[in-house]
């Protein structure tokens, strides 16, 4: 097997390499030392993802955190050879699930499923300055309009288009037939296109007047 | 080129086509419908550069000492699990006392029924918040994920 050592979004991509399968391996015999290097190469990929799910900066790390703990509490019914991240997303999103249960019972929250503006999130990545602010212009209005989706056209998308993951590991992620996930993404890309162009359209609308 | 887009054509494969997951045969029966079709061509480019735009996205994440510094919830959840089993416990065994004393107390059927309506309602608070909590680990979906 090959080992496919990039990196999506700085975080390693975690497709049952044989780096990996050895990590798990060694974690699974209760080595530290690969337990602790298995949490750095994904706490922040289970992070991002929370924090895509529930927009909210402490929410994703007290969910992440938790699934980090579920992660390793159960890395002995984990087969080695099999990718780590759709198994720890799963993990992220169920957290995530509770999350939202126990938020509504707190707050009695109406069935809208936005979250906090995920564009105030971002940092900006140092590249040249003029083409920077461009782009971060565009992912502003992009992540701004993420935020708006419905939660399941908003987890696919990401899972997707920002953590890069395969049709079938998001189907693993999601427990979703593989035939499933190419339309229900196409369904995401179009809403999320569509208010694209109406926030396009309003922030112009208002910067004329 | 056309600007409609064919009624019969199943845009969803546009997604397919970008990701390059499509067979051989539908990635040609797209490679060809985009040939004619200038809206299904804008569409793949803009979700091309939408897809560009997300990937090339960085969030601030926390730094690795505060991953380090939170405690480890697995002593928390073990004392957690402790207090409410020795709680449940606690509360059979008084619920059950004060049954009995009450049966033979020599309060009037005033005030039995009183006590006795206190005590329901308390089981019957505790009772809804064990049963909320059961389910949420019924439906917990982590567990059906298979090795």
């Amino acid at each position: 097997m090959v080992d496919r050592n990039e990196t999506v979004n700085g975080v390693m991509t975690l497709s049952a390499t044989t780096a990996t399968e050895d990590l798990v391996r060694r974690a699974q015999n209760g080595e530290t030392s690969a337990r602790d290097e298995l949490a750095r190469e994904n706490q922040r990929a289970a992070f991002l993802f929370a924090l895509h799910l529930v927009g909210n900066h402490d929410d994703a790390l007290d969910i992440s955190q938790e699934a980090m703990l579920r992660f390793f509490s159960t890395l002995d019914r984990f087969q080695s050879g099999r990718a780590v991240r759709p198994w720890l997303f799963a993990i992220v999103r169920n957290q995530a699930r509770d999350f939202w249960r126990r938020s509504k019972l707190r707050r009695h929250e109406s069935l809208d499923e936005s979250i906090p503006d995920l564009s105030r999130a971002l940092v900006d990545d140092g590249d040249d300055p003029e083409q920077s602010a461009f782009r971060r212009e565009q992912q502003a209005r992009v992540w701004r309009v993420v935020s708006r989706l419905p939660r399941a056209q908003r987890e696919i998308l990401v899972l997707r288009d920002f953590h890069d993951l395969s049709y079938e590991e998001i189907a693993t992620v999601l427990g979703i037939p593989m035939g499933t996930v190419m339309s229900r993404l196409h369904a995401a890309r179009m809403n999320l296109r569509r208010k694209y162009l109406a926030l396009a359209s309003h922030q112009a609308a208002r910067s004329d007047s | 080129m056309s600007s409609q887009c064919r009624n019969d054509f199943d845009q969803a494969l546009l997604s397919g086509y970008l990701d390059d997951v499509l067979t051989q045969q539908d990635t040609q029966r797209v490679r060809l419908h985009l040939e004619t079709c200038t809206t299904c061509s804008h569409l793949v480019e803009e979700m091309k550069t939408t897809r560009e735009v997300t990937m090339t996205s960085t969030f601030a994440t926390p730094p690795d000492d505060q991953w380090d510094e939170r405690p480890s919830a697995g002593l928390s959840r073990l004392s957690f699990g402790l207090g409410w089993g020795i709680l449940i416990i606690w509360f059979v065994a008084s619920v059950g006392f004060a049954l009995g004393q009450l049966w033979s107390g020599p309060e009037s059927l005033t005030e039995k029924l009183l006590i006795f309506s206190a005590l329901t309602a308390v089981t019957l608070l505790l009772l809804s918040v064990l049963i909320d909590r059961l389910k949420r680990l019924g439906s917990d979906r982590y567990r059906r994920i298979e090795k």
